[in-house]
């Protein structure tokens, strides 16, 4: 009988501890799960949920604070995301609060962010919407990511190329000693600077022609709401931008370059000192200037020529009056 | 399912009257008929023999008795009860005043001598005391003279000492009658003379009727009042050992040689 | 039209196994109810498989661990092991593995013990000793490892995750919390209480086949060893089936 009576005493530990176990599983899963505890609603909206779903869990400064319930199609374009939200957060969670749709770690679950706004509002309450923000595409970020690599890459290399000219450099003390040289680039990089500005102004208002043309206003407007002259004046104006861009950027580099020879002759020391003894290089870099100058040049003329094509004729004389009429305003074309 | 005062007979059948019953009693195994037309009539305080070859349908005969094959045909009264028609408890009710002594013994491997020897008790009677049990348990070793094996497992035990306390688990319910399956069948001759003094002595002492399945010519000889010769599923001659002994058919002969 | 004979023979099996397992369903809400030995089953068949279940669900869980590893570093997502093996332990391998070891060790020995017990008159004697011998033999054995197998899962399930544990932790460091917070962060109730329910399937068919092919063993020693094998051998596909239907219910009620 007392075998009998230890057997069963067995038996009742081994259920026990089995059905222990079920209990605690169930219990941490439950909790989990936001189960056990007291809880309240709130909803958001977006436009894309990303593959969220229901289960997902719902942070509030990075703490878990309850999960997603449901989600539901409101209309063609707007997605509604149901929360559970532990009621131990409410006092924390105000009216104005934002959510945004987030991924955990890079490749993990989907997570709904709830981030305080800055200013002062009400705590939230059951039901309640909260506003939302265009989530953060991890893919669009891989792209944007992946392009900026590439151009680093670039750079990089040029970079790179550059340097290494500049180390073989024999010459370019000559090309320093040369007075001419820095006064020439001045000059230079004032007529390059002039121009973007022209270029840059007549950019903004190549724009507004571009939208008025678009939109069929003004007479300009009527005559070219034939699509095909259109087209062209957006190439037209791309060319020009173009242009204008270039004309910056050599200004740019060139002004970059001028200060920093300045910069190390006047320290009379550095690599630079010991390197520039190219003389080819010095040709190539007096070559560079002309033909930059020649640029600009040819840029002046192609202005020239666009202000008299028949297309802007009207428009850049409109223009002139404006400014004429306007005072003490030097700015663009005569 | 009886109390122990339930159990004492009611209308126990006096000396010479039939507790047992069979006529035109038929059961085949698909296409083998292996009992045809047969009938038997079992008296009080009788001990009938059935001989016959193996395969001769004697097993077969003694499990429908008991309730454990359910015949094809014909009728079955076990103390004025027909078993072939009874409901389970009805059934059970019966099989408490019937011992049936397997001849694999069927002892209950996994339990000890006393545990074997306790659970028909148990089962059939509901309301009994354990000191009632521990006593009934102690008389029916003593019977087969088995006492010290109390607390042994079968396993632990020889062929013989087996086979006496499967007698002793048949005694235990103080049966009126006794089925006893070759009670001597895979002993030795020495072992198996011991069964057939312990066959007659339970007989002495409980004065039950008994009906026993051998072609073991020894046994038949020493506890038959009356030897039935199955034959083909049928009873093929009757009589008590000495004239079956002298007849000259030679279906009987057989045996006897 | 005459079927071939082992067609017919095999759904002959299945029939008689079907209206075996009918006989089974009708009888455990019918007295006479056989408690005690009930519990003497649940004691020999569930307690006593423990430290069997508990020695292979521990090299199991861990294992299984150092198998996933090199994978998961390959995607360098190493910090999600527990949580992996823990979805693999309490899903799918602790059930299986655990009713698969089940199946070998009660199969078998059911299978052996009615099969010997047929052989030997024994289910006949109870029978004459006003027992049912289906009820006292069957019903108790079948029950018991129905109810006791889903309880070897559930410790099973535990010691697997602590050999896991021990596993995360032969080649990194985890505490036991966090490994905790982890397997349980990543667990819902559709993990675990499929395979909780499932495992009560797995313990009906262990039990009911063992008992079928004993009860029904044919004569001699040979057919007692015939009736301990097929016994573990139809267990076994019979969990796998078990196993590929639950999956299809629990993905058709959509909590997969």
């Amino acid at each position: 009988m007392t075998g009998k009576t230890t057997n069963h005493i067995k038996l009742g530990m081994f259920v026990l501890a089995g059905l222990l176990f079920l209990i605690i599983t169930l219990y941490f899963i439950g909790k989990d799960r936001d189960l056990f505890g007291r809880t309240f609603i709130l909803k958001t909206r977006f436009h894309n949920v990303q593959g969220l779903v229901p289960g997902n869990n719902v942070r509030f400064a990075g703490i878990d604070a309850g999960t997603v319930r449901k989600i539901i199609m409101i209309n063609d374009t707007i997605v509604e995301v149901v929360m559970v939200i532990q009621n131990k957060m409410q006092p924390f969670i105000k009216k104005n609060a934002i959510t945004a749709i987030g991924t955990d770690g890079l490749m993990g679950n989907k997570v709904i962010n709830i981030e305080s706004a800055r200013q002062e509002a009400p705590h939230v309450a059951e039901g309640d919407i909260l506003t939302s923000r265009r989530p953060l595409n991890t893919d669009d970020m891989l792209r944007t990511l992946d392009r900026t690599n590439n151009d680093i890459a670039v750079v990089a290399e040029n970079l790179k190329t550059t340097v290494w000219k500049l180390n073989n450099s024999t010459a370019l003390w000559a090309l320093l000693n040369d007075k001419g040289i820095p006064a020439d680039m001045r000059r230079s990089v004032a007529n390059i600077q002039i121009a973007t500005a022209r270029a840059s102004a007549m950019m903004a208002n190549l724009d507004q022609m571009v939208a008025g043309v678009k939109a069929g206003k003004g007479s300009l407007g009527r005559i070219v709401t034939d699509t095909i002259l259109a087209t062209k004046l957006d190439q037209a104006v791309d060319r020009i931008n173009s242009v204008g861009e270039e004309a910056g950027k050599l200004a740019g580099q060139l002004r970059a370059a001028v200060t920093s020879f300045q910069h190390d002759l006047n320290q009379g020391k550095g690599t630079i000192n010991a390197l520039l003894k190219d003389s080819v290089m010095a040709i190539r870099l007096s070559n560079s200037l002309g033909n930059i100058e020649q640029g600009t040049n040819a840029f002046n003329q192609n202005m020239e020529a666009l202000k008299h094509s028949f297309l802007f004729r009207g428009y850049f004389r409109r223009l002139e009056k404006q400014q004429q009429k306007a005072a003490g305003n030097k700015m663009a074309l005569q | 399912m009886l109390t122990l005062q339930q159990h004492i007979p009611v209308k126990t059948p006096t000396a010479g009257q039939p507790v047992i019953t069979i006529s035109h009693l038929n059961k085949s195994f698909g296409k083998n008929a292996v009992l045809k037309d047969f009938a038997l009539t079992l008296n009080r305080g009788e001990h009938l023999v059935i001989l016959g070859k193996s395969g001769s349908g004697k097993s077969v005969l003694i499990k429908c008795i008991i309730g454990l094959l359910q015949p094809d045909s014909g009728s079955i009264e076990v103390l004025g009860e027909e078993i072939t028609t009874l409901e389970h408890d009805a059934l059970d009710q019966v099989r408490a005043k019937v011992g049936f002594l397997f001849q694999s013994n069927a002892l209950y491997d996994s339990m000890t001598v006393r545990q074997n020897l306790e659970f028909p008790l148990r089962r059939h009677w509901i309301q009994v005391t354990q000191l009632e049990v521990d006593h009934m348990v102690q008389e029916a070793l003593e019977d087969v003279g088995l006492a010290h094996t109390i607390d042994m497992m079968p396993a632990e035990l020889s062929g013989g000492m087996q086979k006496r306390i499967a007698l002793a688990r048949t005694l235990i319910l103080r049966p009126e009658i006794i089925l006893y399956d070759e009670p001597t069948a895979g002993l030795d001759p020495i072992t198996g003379r011991e069964i057939i003094d312990l066959i007659m002595q339970v007989r002495q002492k409980y004065g039950s009727s008994a009906l026993i399945i051998s072609h073991d010519m020894n046994c038949v000889r020493l506890t038959a009042d009356k030897v039935i010769v199955l034959f083909e599923g049928r009873p093929y001659a009757t009589g008590n050992y000495a004239t079956l002994e002298r007849s000259e058919d030679p279906g009987v002969k057989q045996f006897f040689q | 039209m005459q079927l071939p004979v082992k067609t017919r023979h095999f759904l002959e099996e299945a029939g008689s196994l079907s209206a075996f397992m009918g006989r089974f369903l009708t009888s455990i809400f019918k007295p006479r109810f056989e408690i005690g030995e009930f519990f003497r089953q649940c004691y020999v068949i569930g307690y006593r498989s423990l430290p069997l279940i508990a020695l292979t669900a521990f090299i199991m869980g861990l294992v299984l661990t150092m198998q996933l590893r090199p994978s998961l570093i390959a995607y360098g997502v190493e910090s999600q092991l527990p949580a992996m093996v823990g979805i693999a332990i309490m899903r799918e391998i602790g059930p299986v593995i655990t009713a698969l070891i089940f199946a070998g060790k009660i199969g078998s020995s059911i299978g052996a013990e009615l099969g010997s017990m047929k052989v030997t008159e024994q289910i006949d004697a109870m029978e004459v000793s006003g027992t049912n011998p289906f009820k006292y033999l069957v019903v108790t054995r079948t029950l018991a490892a129905m109810l006791m197998l889903p309880v070897l899962v559930l410790l099973g399930d535990a010691i697997s995750l602590y050999g896991a544990y021990l596993g995360v932790n032969i080649k990194g460091a985890t505490s036991f919390s966090l490994f905790f917070t982890q397997v349980f962060n990543n667990l819902a109730f559709s993990d675990v209480l499929p395979a909780f329910i499932k495992s009560f399937f797995f313990g009906l068919a262990v039990g009911l086949i063992g008992c079928y092919k004993g009860y029904y063993s044919s004569k001699g020693t040979e057919g007692v060893g015939r009736s301990a094998n097929s016994a573990v051998v139809v267990a076994s596909v019979i969990i796998f089936l078990i196993d590929l239907l639950a999956v299809q219910v629990t993905d058709a009620l959509g909590v997969n």
